[in-house]
């Protein structure tokens, strides 16, 4: 194990990566300052510079940016009211709340050291969980791995959305586009319409960044022009009194990290679902469960440590199984799938050093977070006052050219700006537009998986029940659907739903 | 562009039965157990079952948004900018063969920050100095062979 990390360090310290870390920082700072702008976003813009970059330093690329941009995003949820990702919605209320009675340099501080060591927690996690899980991994076939691919796309449909049906319709639109081209079973076109484009089924990268970016940037159009009164904030003086609050929250740091990661390795769901059940756990078990929502530190520190938390824990399923914990990993597996690179157990025997690298970035980025993060928090006027009608023109240009830089292709261009249009419609009528993503990267598992075993137990369903982890897993995938009968989980999804 | 959940269910289960109807020519498997057509299947019947929920849905809550604000559309900012940038990014797409990128690309940046009231001073450098620095990193610096068209470089 020390000669990968020894190996995974030597990787790191080279000065391409270490510039990549630089610039991913600064840019997931940026993009989860901004209002309206997602670290999914950020990570879909990132594609197409993956693809000239080696495995490593893509994968160092989105654990730095998403780490950042995840914390960058309550920057705003304190100075303006508006969270800058959807992680930091749990908790915008109290922030602003806060700042209101002058106390935003409370309120950044402990967002940047709560994201630092919620972030550290999750690394842990994922170090520990990743390898062992790996080792039962190399034991599943495809009857586990189909039951895997099920309860992925069932937590995110019932657990990760508040919106049941409509995640559900979205979560079929993105199933149904991994079925068309060539089919695994007999390699029969379907919905190719005789074209050739179409064989090779929808490319994944323009339809991300369709979805994720064309369509944030149609979305934020309507208040290109707005601007928004921001709350002054003296940088320096953002660590004092910090450690007493810290301290005195200690048991609901270690708490939410957990809860954090948890959610993460449960795959289909994000950071910003983390948030929301860290926030209703807090409030479940606070001396002082009244002052939620109107100005309290302590669901600052458990949501705000939840998110980053998150972060690492979706690496776990994407790392072992190669099924994404959220977007941005559904992302991730798309770029090791475009590198040639399969994600699952092998990778670990095969290429640890790629492995113990994702550590590492994560570790380095949460450390890095305090510095840039500062300074971020310094120049967080400035970054709120960018000219969003100059902003979203210059996003829509990356888009556009990120999109054909991957095959040099304008048919990708049209297909994103398709994608682009599909997805703000969706989103404008409440329908989610993550589900689909994950949809795309689970559906070719779900169907490989399903066909070979049918095939080899010759259509005799009761097989998928008949080994251990198999049962277990299909047992967990129906206990998902029977999330609408308890009633305290349905207690957060309205809240959410109501202040989204 | 919300409309209403009635419509957005029922056209959702149009799709599905689409879904279903384009898969009954596919071939079966040996002894007949279905083959590709199966996933597709399944996903179509879902889609048109979760469909008819919504537009359910949408019909016990008396859905109807409503053909007025449909009316009102093209007042409404955010769908009329929106529609620049599919306009725009439709005639770059035209245009960019036989223009190239630095000039199509410059044309795109320039519509759309003039229809969002950037001045038009400011709007065409940075639409002319922005749309340089992605050609750079991205034609120069990433090798990406993007249109040429009526200029060289």
């Amino acid at each position: 194990m020390i000669e990968h990390v020894g190996q995974a360090l030597a990787l790191l310290a080279s000065w391409k990566v270490l510039l990549t870390i630089a610039i991913c920082s600064v840019y997931g700072l940026f993009v989860g300052a901004i209002p309206g702008l997602t670290a999914t976003m950020a990570a879909a813009l990132l594609v197409p510079f993956t693809f000239f970059m080696d495995p490593l330093s893509s994968l160092v690329a989105i654990v730095t940016m998403s780490a950042m941009a995840i914390f960058a995003g309550d920057i705003p949820a304190a100075l303006v009211r508006i969270p800058g990702t959807p992680s930091s919605a749990a908790y915008t209320d109290d922030s602003y709340e806060l700042t209101k009675q002058g106390k935003a340099e409370l309120v950044l501080g402990v967002d940047l050291v709560t994201s630092a060591i919620g972030g550290l927690m999750g690394a842990v996690v994922l170090m520990v969980a990743a390898p062992l899980l790996a080792e039962v991994a190399l034991r599943f076939t495809s009857f586990e791995y189909f039951w895997l691919a099920a309860l992925g796309l069932s937590a995110t449909v019932m657990i990760a959305s508040s919106v049941p049906l409509k995640a559900g319709l979205a979560l079929l639109v993105g199933l149904f586009f991994s079925t068309i081209g060539v089919d695994i079973t007999l390699g029969y076109p379907r919905f190719t319409f005789g074209t050739i484009e179409l064989l090779n089924g929808v490319d994944f990268i323009p339809a991300m960044i369709g979805l994720f970016g064309v369509s944030e940037v149609l979305r934020n159009m309507g208040s290109a022009t707005l601007s928004f009164p921001i709350a002054p904030v003296k940088a320096e003086t953002i660590f004092r009194g910090l450690a007493q609050t810290l301290w005195r929250y200690k048991a609901n740091m270690a708490r939410a990290g957990l809860i954090g990661t948890f959610i993460g390795i449960l795959p289909g769901a994000g950071a910003d679902i983390a948030a929301w059940i860290a926030y209703a756990v807090a409030r479940r078990f606070s001396r002082e469960p009244e002052k939620f929502g109107k100005g309290a530190i302590e669901p600052i520190v458990d949501a705000g440590t939840a998110n980053n938390a998150c972060l690492a824990g979706d690496w776990v399923p994407a790392l072992v199984f190669g099924i994404p914990g959220d977007s941005i990993t559904a992302i991730v597996i798309g770029i090791l799938f475009m590198k040639g690179l399969r994600p699952g157990p092998m990778v670990f025997e095969q290429q640890p050093q790629l492995v113990y690298a994702v550590y590492l970035s994560f570790i380095v980025a949460n450390l890095l977070m305090i510095p840039f993060g500062y300074a971020a928090i310094k120049a967080s006027g400035a970054m709120l006052r960018v000219p969003r009608n100059i902003l979203m023109p210059a996003i829509l240009m990356f888009c556009v050219v990120g999109a054909f830089a991957i095959n040099n292709s304008l048919a990708d261009v049209g297909m994103m700006l398709a994608m682009g249009v599909f997805g703000y419609f969706l989103e404008a009528n409440g329908i989610p537009v993550a589900p689909i993503v994950l949809g795309m990267v689970l559906g070719p598992i779900l169907e490989q998986n399903f066909m070979v075993s049918m095939i080899k137990t010759e259509w005799d369903l009761t097989q998928f029940f008949r080994r251990p982890v198999a049962l277990v897993l299909g047992g967990l995938t129906i206990l998902v659907w029977l999330t609408p009968l308890y009633p305290w989980l349905a207690g957060w999804g309205r809240r959410r739903a109501r202040l989204s | 562009m919300k409309i209403s959940d009635t419509v957005v269910g029922a056209s959702f289960v149009a799709a599905g039965a689409l879904i279903v109807t384009g898969t009954l020519g596919y071939p079966t498997l040996d002894g007949g157990h279905p083959g590709p057509a199966l996933f597709p299947r399944i996903l179509g019947t879902l889609m048109v079952a979760l469909g008819a929920g919504l537009a359910l849905q949408g019909i016990r809550t008396r859905d109807a948004t409503q053909a007025v604000e449909w009316r009102r559309l093209h007042r409404n900012v955010g769908v009329v900018n929106a529609l620049f940038v599919l306009g725009g990014v439709l005639a770059y797409l035209g245009l960019v063969e036989r223009l190239g990128f630095l000039i199509s690309g410059t044309l795109l940046l320039f519509l759309l920050m003039w229809r969002l009231r950037v001045p038009l001073l400011r709007a065409l450098v940075v639409a002319i100095v922005f749309n340089a620095t992605v050609h750079f990193l991205f034609a120069k610096i990433l090798r990406v062979p993007l249109p040429l068209g009526l200029l060289w470089w």
